[in-house]
């Protein structure tokens, strides 16, 4: 495509007082020899916008730089369809918002800003969107129970094409075995029957297509274009699918290892699904029980976690006791009773009737005559305690995800290249062969886990997501939860899916860079076979033929360009993010002589926490250094280490990395690109240190968008450092 | 609280008996979160806070409940009532308690004194007279009450110097006769309540 | 605009100053209050206490029985005695078992109540009613540069939480003493409890309870402190010397009912002002704004 390229600065917002707008222009037209440059005193009201308009139609612009606020606002007001190219300039919160006006350092900055842009649109085309033959937009859940039903309803509901797989021979899993339910509507404080029959029928009016007794053998391909291998009574079944929702639910916590409570010894204490199976068998005559909360739970030596629905499902049987008989005498023990949201009013409820809750540690269980005897720690009254006569003692036993059983992969035995240059190794996510889904994913064949066997990803950020693009987590295999969040669980994930099949139809990327329609491509006959790409794609995206060719799987993408990042061959890029565009815009900015005095450090800036921290730095009307100029980019996992050899061949003093936070709460929308950058900083630093280079003219640090008032600081402190070091040593062989 | 090592045993016997007081159910909802305890405004003076308090009638521990000043030290500044977040109506639940501490012979406090010769007063005249409440409370406390009265005898010189404690009472409510039957019967429909 | 009153016990004794300048202020104000024909104790906090929430409750259902027919809102001056009226007129409302119950005994005397009527505070009043602007034009020497410690005290605001102001931190009576002029000083213990009538059996809480209120209303500048209770204007002026003896403190704060500051800045006579029923004299704080013996 033929660049017809037209710059349009705003003087409006204050710009125009604070800049030397002719001199901006100048840059445009003389330096960069733009089409067109015009100025517009309100470029986003109507009349601004008409002048694009315009030009577009008549004058035959294609590729439109705006030079006046971030592109993190008016972003629908500057969109001019999908076949023109539009490139913003931050004049306003990055540059008059932070700086004097009618400086000359500000006006540098600006111009520096101008000349980024006008090299980054020269280095990009227009996305083509990727589009997979044969597409489907059906949804396959897997696993038929309480979470898996209500996935199937919802998405069949939406008006999509519905698969359920469920191993046992009939739907409605753990849930389906119980005698009641506790609640899902308001009040929240009554009983309710049981909901699998009815969910059940449903599902199947609702013209879900169901398989039981069946088993995923295998599931190949990505979003759009999953080809999953299902087995049934021993023959198999193909089905193409467009996104899959994981909702195999979790099994209780075995039992026998909670000896400590007297499970195993005394026959009448029990779990809660065998207390739930007597009283639906209508055996249950105990007059006097106790129900000891966190049985394995919460406990270092068990499951380090709260298993979030077993003080629910516990009151739920405690009232099953006073359904019965009123005047039973029914304790609690607890160490907080975890009753969350409206489940507050269940517990309550199961207070008025008389249930008597003790907080407090259990230290020994007993038993004479047959009747159990209870010792305690009862925490409220700082005393020990002690309770006997009891029938029945039931044991809430947790939850672990079905996701967690199976062996682990171990990470390949290392690459001799990687081991013998002593390189800092990333650390691949670890999967546990489950069973469930049979990923045919060079990264392993089933979804990573987060913590504790559950496969979720960011569990605030991006709920229901796992780390394979195209399959969500729903329900109790995702997270410990209770009935009403497995609900809500079940319609976010089928929501989630139905999104994704709709975003791969147009080419487009899902969350978070929803609507990117490019994706990489890799210039395959310069390809080494490193496998670093196929490796440290964070969403496994890329497999690997027999020779470790990597392969591509452009609907599992999601864009974030670590494996750019990655590639020491620098093979892939996107058709609007490359090593080469951003490593232009590096050697477009000017960098003063030494003489001048003038340093210049380059700063790096995820787009996803970091630039908006930055924004709003300058919403704030934080002042901080001139000498820093910023380029953003998707992720600083995609970070190319040859950028860091290009500003400190152009003479920048420094270069500092804006990233996420990383670590056990990561809040990289990436999960580790800011961890990857760093490792790979870490290589370079000898290479600088035998240059005559400090390594410490580069860093890397942290922002959180919170942190937008810690950046001048932050800015600051490195500039100092920088000036004790003195200019970097290369600006004289410019 | 219960400082030696002898475990206490929950009975639930006495807990059932304050449940079943006029306000005594909310008792049972009851989450001991604590925040009557740091709401109340005497609470340092209190045997135990109210959290405790609630503690203590479900481990049975009849006297320490009874014999406590908690519900005695209540002010009825509703705090606790206000902010309760399980919605336990605390001060009627301290009335049930007093009430139901005076009945079974739990009435050591000046407090409860007090109360009585108030109800005297309320009974007998249909409206109260701080005069009269005095002199009624100073009958059942007994001597040694007047002599702690004598010390803050300027505060009462005080009052009287100001106009503030008239020497004669009000007249009687006029309809003291028919006021007396509807305390009869009310009397006699909450015996029956109870039941 | 007519109300039904009710006066309550203390109005005929402690707090006749809460009585006289909430007539004179109502008349200024054109709020006809029509006292409830021989009304009776409402038991205050206590009698609950000695033969349970019940009787206390059908008692005091006498009151609103007997205002019943007139079908006007009843207004109270004594924050005690609301909360009685208003918590036994709330059960009259919602409580259909214990309305029948309680009407079997009111039968007795002839009486039966419907929970139809509203119950009041005579603050909520002039602040809803009359409004802040009324009360303004109303002010003929306005209370300038007088700081002022809002005492609003417990069961005005959390009788019924909520139904008038904030519980916590309520606002309203210092916004009507701004529009007296005055300037509401802060106050972080304006809600806080005075020791009510712990007056006689345990004397030491409410020394306690007022000696901390003092603090507050003392760092926050205050020259006097207004209340809308009878019992908390008791327990701060009476035992303000108290206070001063046994913590050796020198306060000197003047206790007023805020109906009296309206009076004085509405300039009515001494009689409705009342400030000679002031144990600690208010004579010199109120000096220059015309306070009269
Ligand atoms: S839900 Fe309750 S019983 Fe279960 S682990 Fe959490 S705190 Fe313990
Ligand atoms: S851009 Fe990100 S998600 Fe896509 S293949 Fe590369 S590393 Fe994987
Ligand atoms: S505030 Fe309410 S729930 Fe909390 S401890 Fe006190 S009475 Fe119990």
């Amino acid at each position: 495509m033929e660049k017809k390229i037209a710059v349009y600065i705003c003087t409006g917002c204050g710009i125009g007082d604070a800049l030397d707008v002719d001199a901006l222009s100048n840059v445009a037209l003389k330096e960069y020899k733009a089409d067109i440059c015009k100025t517009d005193a309100f470029l986003c009201g109507k009349d601004g916008v008409a002048v694009i308009k315009n030009d577009i139609e008549n004058e035959g612009v294609n590729t439109v730089v705006v030079a006046g606020c971030s592109s993190r606002v008016n972003a629908d007001v500057f969109n001019f369809g999908p076949n023109v190219i539009v490139e913003r300039a931050n004049l306003r919160e990055q540059v008059i918002w932070c700086h004097p006006a009618d400086d000359e350092d500000t006006q540098m900055l600006a111009e520096d800003y101008i000349r980024m842009a006008l090299v980054k649109q020269k280095n990009m085309n227009l996305p083509e969107p990727y589009q997979v033959e044969n597409l489907s937009k059906t949804i396959m859940v897997v696993g038929g129970g309480f979470t898996g039903l209500t996935a199937a309803l919802e998405s069949a509901k939406a008006g999509y094409r519905t698969v359920l797989v469920e191993k046992e021979d009939k739907l409605g899993g753990y849930v389906g075995k119980m005698y009641k339910q506790v609640p899902l509507k308001p009040p929240f404080t009554d009983l309710e029957e049981n909901c699998i029959p009815g969910l059940v029928k449903a599902v199947e009016e609702a013209g879900v297509k169901v398989y039981t007794s069946a088993t995923i053998a295998k599931t190949a391909g990505g979003p759009g274009m999953f080809d999953v291998t299902i087995n049934q009574n021993g023959g198999t079944v193909e089905e193409r699918v467009g996104a899959i929702v994981l909702a195999t639910g979790a099994r209780p916590y075995d039992a026998s290892k909670l000896a400590h409570l007297g499970f195993g010894q005394y026959e009448n204490v029990i779990t809660q699904s065998a207390f739930e199976e007597m009283v639906a068998a209508g055996n249950m005559e105990a007059g006097k029980v106790a129900f000891i909360q966190c049985a394995g739970s919460r406990d270092q030596e068990h499951l380090p976690y709260c298993s979030a629905a077993c003080c629910v499902e516990s009151i739920k049987q405690a009232l099953y006791v006073k359904e019965k008989n009123p005047e039973a005498n029914v304790y609690v023990y607890y160490k907080d009773i975890r009753s969350n949201g409206q489940y507050e009013h269940f517990y309550k409820k199961a207070q008025q009737a008389g249930v008597i809750f003790i907080k407090g540690d259990v230290t020994a269980i007993t038993e004479s005559d047959g009747q159990l005897a209870i010792e305690a720690d009862d925490k409220t009254m700082g005393t020990t305690s002690e309770a006997d006569e009891f029938d029945l003692v039931v044991l809430a036993n947790g939850m672990v995800p079905t996701a967690a059983f199976g062996e682990m992969i171990e990470e390949e035995a290392e690459e001799e290249a990687a081991a013998a240059a002593d390189e800092p190794k990333v650390v691949g996510p670890t999967i546990i062969k489950s069973n469930m889904l049979n990923l045919e994913y060079r990264q392993g064949p089933e979804l990573p886990e987060l913590k504790y066997g559950f496969p979720d990803s960011h569990y605030i950020c991006f709920p229901y997501e796992t780390r394979r693009t195209g399959i969500y987590a729903a329900g109790v295999v995702r997270a410990p939860m209770d009935m009403l969040s497995a609900m809500e669980d079940a319609a976010g994930a089928a929501l989630k899916a139905v999104q994704c099949v709709e975003a791969t139809a147009k080419g487009e990327a899902v969350h978070p860079r929803s609507g990117d329609m490019s994706f990489p491509e890799f210039n395959m006959n310069r390809c080494t076979q490193c496998k670093r790409c196929t490796e440290e794609c964070p969403f496994g995206a890329i497999n690997e033929d027999e020779k470790a060719n990597p392969l591509p799987n452009p609907t599992r993408c999601r864009r974030c360009g670590t494996c750019m990042g990655a590639c020491p061959e620098r093979i892939i890029s996107f058709k609007n993010y490359s090593v080469p565009m951003i490593g232009n815009m590096v050697k477009a900015i000017e960098v003063p002589e030494e003489l001048d005095e003038k340093p210049r450090i380059l700063v790096f800036a995820c787009e996803n926490d970091a630039m908006p921290a930055l924004d709003m730095a300058g919403i704030n009307r934080l002042q901080y250094n001139p000498w820093v100029r910023i380029i953003p980019v998707r992720c600083l996992g995609s970070l190319n280490l040859v950028w860091i050899n290009d500003a400190m061949a152009k003479g920048f003093d420094g270069v500092l990395l804006m990233g996420c936070k990383h670590g056990d709460d990561y809040q990289c929308h990436f999960m580790k690109g800011s961890e990857l950058a760093e490792i790979r900083l870490s290589k370079i630093s000898e290479t600088l240190n035998r240059l005559g280079l400090e390594s410490e003219r580069v860093r890397a640090t942290t922002v959180n968008i919170m942190d937008y008032d810690k950046i001048p600081a932050m800015l600051d402190e490195f500039a100092e450092e920088l000036e004790e070091l003195g200019p970097n040593p290369m600006k004289d062989f410019q | 609280m219960e400082q030696n090592n002898k475990p206490v045993k929950y009975d639930l016997t006495f807990a059932r008996e304050i449940y079943s007081l006029e306000n005594g159910s909310y008792i049972k909802q009851c989450m001991q979160c604590g925040m009557c305890a740091i709401s109340c405004a005497t609470r340092e003076i209190m045997d135990y806070s109210p959290r405790q308090l609630f503690n203590l009638i479900k481990l049975g521990k009849k006297d320490e409940v009874l014999q406590a000043n908690t519900m005695w030290h209540c002010t009825s500044c509703c705090t606790c009532k206000a902010r309760c977040p399980r919605g336990v109506p605390l001060v009627d639940v301290m009335h049930d308690l007093k009430k139901y501490a005076i009945e079974n012979g739990y009435a050591d406090y000046p407090q409860a004194a007090f109360y009585k010769a108030f109800w005297s007063e309320v009974a007998g005249r249909g409206k109260v007279f701080e005069g009269g409440v005095t002199g009624r409370y100073y009958l059942i406390r007994g001597l040694d009450e007047v002599k702690k009265a004598m010390d803050m005898k300027d505060v009462g010189i005080n009052m009287l110097k100001h106009g503030r404690l008239p020497l004669l009472p009000p007249k009687k409510v006029k309809g003291m006769g028919n006021l007396k039957k509807i305390i009869r019967k009310a009397q006699e429909l909450q015996r029956k309540e109870a039941r | 605009m007519k109300y039904s009153f009710y006066p309550g016990c203390s109005m005929e004794a402690t707090a006749q100053a809460n009585l006289k300048s909430i007539e004179a202020v109502a008349s200024a104000l054109d709020i006809q209050l029509e006292e409830i024909p021989d009304w009776n104790c409402c038991g205050a906090t206590v009698v609950s206490g000695v033969v349970g929430d019940f009787i206390q409750q059908v008692m005091t259902g006498r009151n609103l029985a007997i205002a019943e027919p007139k079908g006007q809102d009843v207004v109270v001056g004594c924050s005690s005695c609301y909360l009685s009226l208003a918590v036994t007129n709330k059960r009259f409302k919602e409580d259909e078992h214990f309305r029948a119950l309680a009407n079997q005994a009111l039968a007795e005397g002839g009486l039966k109540y419907d929970g139809t009527l509203r119950v009041r505070q005579f603050l909520e009043v002039v602040i809803n009613d009359v409004g802040f602007d009324k009360v303004a034009r109303r002010v003929k020497r306005p209370l300038k540069g007088l700081k002022v410690a809002g005492y609003v005290g417990c069961q005005t605001v959390r009788a019924i939480p909520y139904e008038f102001d904030d519980p916590e931190y309520p606002v309203l009576m210092d916004r009507l003493m701004e529009a007296l002029g005055a300037t509401a000083t802060e106050f972080p213990m304006k809600a806080r409890c005075c020791g009510s009538s712990q007056t006689i059996p345990a004397t030491d809480i409410v020394i306690d309870c007022a000696r901390k209120i003092f603090d507050s209303a003392a760092a926050g500048g205050a020259q006097v402190i207004v209340t809308p209770c009878p019992m908390c204007q008791l327990n701060l002026d009476a035992y303000q010397q108290r206070v001063n003896q046994l913590h050796g403190t020198s306060f000197n704060m003047p206790v007023l009912f805020f109906t009296q500051l309206m009076a004085i800045a509405f300039d009515l006579a001494p009689d409705a002002q009342a400030l000679k029923y002031n144990i600690v004299s208010p004579y010199e704080a109120l000096a220059t704004y015309g306070a009269s013996k």
